[in-house]
């Protein structure tokens, strides 16, 4: 008797609808779920902009960068690429999402780890290199203030003004690394206390220290530069 | 009841049938054929499977190169239950192959292949080759990535082949490259060929059980005499065995189905197999690889050193069969029992424990690069401490230029390269710039991918990869410090 039940739940199982092994069929992927833009993220940025240390490049799990950043200007990144190692994300330039894709993910990321209250980025995304013009000799004396101490001759962080290195990172990956800084990795952001800089750099001392570190590339390796 | 035997009666009269098939059922068998003697039966039952769910598939399934995937698709997702027909014909292929290896492995190990079965044996070697050219061209009928691949690694082993591999891949491939007409071959192999010649096969097998009865258990001390042999056995059988029906047979059914309810899980479980991306040689974005069957083979195929692929690929086949066709000529007579052959039992032991470890290494196949690697495997906290803006954009480089793909760093990454988590103790930075421009040892040359800053750049992140406590390589020009700036540009 036992037995003939469990062939009967057997066999009522295996005619009902919910087994697992059913296809989906070929129906578009939902990417309006958070679930989603997480493992978007994991698999195609988390690579280089992982949260903590892990990240090689600026890392977006981070509520400074989405204060300052609004959609528009990430949407742009990853559709077409930024500088030299950011590739274009957009499927018609070869990279995996849709456009409504990015639309979500960056959506998405905002919700996941800007700040709450945050929803379109601070008035901050519009300051880039390309609305304030900075002055590279007012750059100079702000760089021996607040940045040669770890990037100067004798810093121990490393030269920023390397034309190697400039000329991997754009005007604006330079800009970036200044105001949201890599806390992490002990680099602060431009907002918070630097060492001799106790209220932290205004927007104008930033366009002056890129524009000054920026000058230190050679006039030839200007035209790789990233937008 | 009557009106049943009579019309039982008029049949039999007319035809003789009930004295085909009354030996068929009431055919002797030893006493002690216990459980042992149920995976042929298995194997049998599955092969009926492949043909009732094969039937219905051809119903719908449109073997053109250029349906064919859709038509899979449309199977899966818009027949009713199409998707429950498919899975049941996938995973019994795989079923039929594991129990077809299994009663394999339990004729060897009972030595019943000895007189008078040889031809048992040889039969079901070749329905063994059979049934894997089944499953070969079956894969093929889903005509997606892992189909394409696998047909163009087939066509690769039939090019080495000498003098004529050129006629050898155009038979099999219809024309030179994989086209249309290779699928309707490989259908017209797949639906026709093959399945008769596996129904042939099985029919001669079963004859000759039927002739030669099947075997006892091996008994230590009971040897196989082949003079005496057949008249001995037939005595015993007559005295002491019992009728195949009901009392083997009612094993069989209980193992058979067993076997059904498990296939229907699995079926409902785990779904068809494939189809998996469209067969499109553009897409190098694919990791193919064939089905269970032939996991192992890959793996062997994946693992040879480079410089014996021909000989090994088109030789140790050959060899392989001819060895399995000659087992029961080499000892036909003597001990059966396995405690009386151990060098056989070490045989099959080493045999089992080889395709295993091949499948399992086929399976996890390391020497694939993990092609999301780069976007997806952060940097580890420890490389991206401390260091330089130049060595961070080195970082980026090492992420952006792929290399993770194939190279691991703290265990994460691709093992097609060495890890390269203590690089830089093993080569100085001149050699790191050569070996990354340069290539080598299976690494493509990255000269024309990467500029000068790039390249000085991850230099410069490899350069830092090695542990705290140990120096920078001591290879002679690792002493040189690392060149920064312009000097190293150009």
């Amino acid at each position: 008797m036992n037995s003939r039940l469990l062939l009967a739940s057997l066999i009522t199982w295996l005619a009902g609808c919910d087994r697992p092994g059913v296809p989906h069929g070929a129906q578009p992927v939902a990417h309006d779920s958070l679930a989603w833009t997480q493992s978007a993220f994991n698999t195609n940025c988390r690579g280089c902009h992982s949260q903590g240390a892990e990240g090689a490049a600026l890392p977006l799990m981070n509520a400074n960068y989405w204060a300052v950043a609004t959609d528009a200007v990430v949407i742009e990144a990853i559709a077409h690429g930024q500088g030299r190692s950011m590739p274009a994300y957009l499927d018609d330039e070869g990279g995996p999402f849709t456009p409504a894709q990015i639309v979500s993910l960056v959506q998405g990321m905002r919700s996941l780890w800007g700040a709450k209250g945050s929803a379109t980025g601070g008035e901050g995304g519009a300051i880039s290199p390309r609305v304030i013009a900075g002055d590279a000799g007012a750059g100079a004396a702000v760089f021996s203030q607040a940045c040669a101490g770890c990037h100067g001759p004798q810093g121990s962080a490393g030269s920023v003004i390397d034309p190697m290195y400039l000329r991997l990172i754009s005007d604006q990956g330079l800009w970036s690394a200044t105001i949201y800084g890599r806390s992490d990795l002990g680099m602060p952001s431009w907002s918070q206390t630097m060492p001799n800089r106790p209220t932290g750099l205004t927007a104008q001392e930033v366009a002056d220290v890129v524009s000054f570190i920026s000058s230190h590339r050679g006039i030839a390796q200007k035209a790789s530069d990233g937008p | 009841m009557s009106f049943l035997k009579a019309s039982l009666a008029w049949i039999e009269e007319r035809t003789g049938a009930m004295a085909f098939i009354a030996p068929l059922l009431f055919h002797h068998v030893p006493r002690n054929a216990k459980w042992w003697y149920v995976f042929g039966s298995a194997t049998l039952m599955f092969f009926t499977i492949q043909i009732v769910t094969g039937v219905c598939l051809a119903t719908v399934y449109a073997p053109s190169a250029a349906q064919a995937w859709e038509s899979l698709n449309y199977i899966d997702n818009e027949v009713p239950m199409g998707w429950m027909l498919r899975a049941l014909h996938g995973w019994s292929s795989n079923a039929m192959v594991v129990m077809m290896a299994i009663h394999m492995l339990q004729v060897f190990l009972h030595a019943s292949y000895k007189y008078p079965r040889e031809l048992n044996w040889i039969t079901g070697v070749f329905l063994l080759l059979t049934v894997l050219a089944l499953a070969f061209t079956g894969q093929v009928m889903r005509w997606d990535q892992d189909a394409y691949w696998g047909l163009g690694i087939g066509a690769a082993i039939a090019d080495r082949i000498p003098v004529f591999g050129d006629q050898v891949r155009a038979m099999l491939l219809g024309g030179p490259i994989i086209g249309g007409e290779t699928l309707n071959r490989f259908y017209a192999l797949h639906v026709f060929v093959l399945p008769g010649a596996a129904i042939a096969l099985v029919g001669l097998h079963m004859v000759l059980i039927i002739k030669n009865g099947i075997s006892e258990m091996p008994k230590p001390g009971a040897v196989v005499v082949p003079s005496t042999y057949r008249k001995e056995f037939e005595e015993r059988m007559h005295t002491d065995g019992v009728p195949f029906m009901p009392d083997a047979a009612q094993r069989d059914m209980v193992f058979c189905g067993v076997c059904l309810i498990g296939l229907f899980a699995l079926a409902a479980i785990s779904g068809p197999i494939g189809p998996g991306g469209m067969p499109d040689p553009t897409l190098i974005n694919t990791n193919p690889r064939p089905d269970y069957p032939f996991m192992w083979l890959f793996g062997a195929v994946s693992l040879l050193p480079p410089a014996s692929e021909t000989a090994i690929m088109l030789i140790a086949p050959a060899i392989g069969v001819l060895l399995l066709l000659a087992i029961p000529f080499f000892s036909n007579s003597g001990e059966r029992a396995p405690s009386k052959r151990p060098a056989m039992v070490l045989l099959a032991v080493v045999t089992v424990m080889a395709i295993a470890a091949l499948t399992w290494e086929g399976t996890t196949s390391p020497w694939s690069p993990v092609m999301d690697g780069w976007s997806s495997l952060p940097t580890p906290a420890k490389f991206t401490r401390g260091r330089t803006p130049l060595e961070m954009q080195g970082a980026v480089v090492f992420q952006y230029a792929q290399c993770r793909n194939c190279h691991a760093l703290d265990g994460q990454g691709g093992r097609r390269g060495p890890e390269l988590d203590a690089v830089a103790t093993r080569l100085s930075y001149d050699q790191l710039v050569r070996q990354v421009q340069q290539g080598g040892g299976n690494m493509p040359a990255y000269g024309k991918n990467l500029d000068s800053a790039q390249t000085a750049a991850v230099v410069a992140f490899l350069a830092t990869l090695h542990p705290s406590n140990e120096p920078d390589s001591m290879i002679p020009g690792a002493q040189l410090p690392i060149p920064t700036g312009s000097a190293a540009a150009h």
